[in-house]
């Protein structure tokens, strides 16, 4: 389903698009008990936002395999609901998974692909494809039937409920302006609690939450 | 050659719930007994590196997976192994079939203290992705045995408690058909 919102070129002459803000704070909401998986771009401000066992970060980890990280979470534990926040970029470094999702039909995994036509935690240079690529094409050939794509605020908030309400595997390709996060680490001064701690330890933790 | 129905009743000794992975000629066998099987649940990939990254994400989810692939899918793995698996110490056991193993035997018996270069990793009768694999599991830090026949089958146990006891991957490199 495309996002009904006409796409209007603002005064500045950019396509629209959410901001981080706008695409986090619904989210954060609304997902209740599900894990939440985040990479790149997102990693800090969702940490900003959310401070508990079920968030994941996709950090000093494998680039770009984000989204099947978190789809084995969602094979794992059926009966919760599993988010991931993977880049544009990232996507692009292994789009078999999107693939491998829909041939596991995961009713509890919902893909968001933040859409923003760049490698933001290296200096936002242009990803291959920036202003063609077109992820919600790409899915439905692999295999998803809910597609959603947005790129207003407005609609995004009113939809997110019945996209996270509906049965995965979902993918939602929302488009966001690009940011200025720079590289992530894992070290105690990250104000991220997720980061605070080494993967191994995180996914240990995350790990005794998810199986207590 | 090894039964591959031995080698499936040795992964439900230990209790494995997924097994994730991408067939090769060897391996062909036991994909289709895990394809049929009611208590193992089996996750095809397209790229080997996915099914390290699925792999962690199910044991962080409480299950206890597999990965199943060939030496040659295991080299294009990289970084979603290093990134994944012993980056967060997961205790996964590895079943990476051994492509070339029989043509590099022969040539190390042939060519007593020849080495991988330029003129034999290009040489037409040899496999490059069996000179190279022992060599790079060591770099990447995994440690392998070897399961040439039924008659080491039970190592894929010993793989699991070595794994469990030390917080870290464990391979079995199989040099023979899983038939």
């Amino acid at each position: 389903m495309k996002d009904e919102n006409e796409a209007v070129t603002s005064a500045k002459g950019k396509l629209p698009m959410l901001t981080k803000d706008e695409f986090l704070e619904p989210l954060a909401r609304l997902r209740g008990d599900s894990v939440v998986v985040t990479c790149m771009g997102v990693t800090r401000p969702w940490g900003r936002r959310s401070h508990v066992e079920l968030d994941f970060a996709s950090a000093d980890s494998a680039m770009g395999h984000t989204a099947d990280l978190a789809l084995g979470i969602a094979l794992a534990r059926p009966e919760r609901k599993v988010i991931c926040l993977n880049g544009d970029g990232s996507m692009l470094m292994t789009l078999g998974t999107l693939v491998t999702a829909t041939q596991a039909a995961a009713r509890n995994y919902y893909l968001f692909i933040i859409q923003n036509d760049t490698y933001e935690i290296t200096g936002n240079l242009p990803i291959p494809g920036a202003g063609k690529v077109d992820f919600g094409v790409l899915a439905r050939g692999a295999g998803f039937t809910s597609i959603y794509e947005f790129d207003h605020a407005a609609s995004y908030t009113a939809s997110l409920p019945a996209v996270l309400g509906g049965e995965g595997p979902v993918l939602v390709v929302a488009k966001v302006e690009p940011g200025t996060e720079g590289p992530i680490s894992r070290s105690a001064k990250e104000a991220s609690l997720y980061l605070k701690e080494s993967l191994a330890e995180w996914a240990r933790r995350m790990r005794r939450a998810l199986n207590s | 050659m090894a039964q591959a129905l031995r080698v499936l009743e040795e992964l439900k000794k230990n209790e494995v719930t997924h097994v994730i992975g991408l067939p090769d000629n060897s391996s062909v066998k036991l994909f289709e007994l895990l394809k049929a099987d009611r208590d193992i649940q089996l996750v095809s990939v397209t790229r080997e590196g996915e099914a390290f990254a699925i792999a962690a994400g199910l044991w962080i989810g409480g299950k206890v997976p597999v990965v199943l692939i060939q030496n040659t899918g295991f080299c294009e793995s990289g970084d979603g192994f290093r990134g994944t698996i012993t980056r967060m110490r997961v205790p996964l056991v590895c079943l990476i079939t051994y492509r070339g193993y029989a043509k590099m035997t022969r040539w190390r018996s042939e060519e007593p203290g020849a080495e991988p270069n330029a003129e034999t990793l290009s040489r037409a009768q040899l496999d490059s992705a069996a000179l190279i694999t022992e060599a790079t599991l060591a770099a990447w830090g995994l440690p392998f045995e070897f399961l040439h026949a039924d008659v080491d089958i039970p190592k894929i146990s010993d793989a699991f408690s070595q794994a469990e006891s030390s917080e870290w991957p464990r391979a079995l490199l199989v040099t023979c058909d899983l038939a």
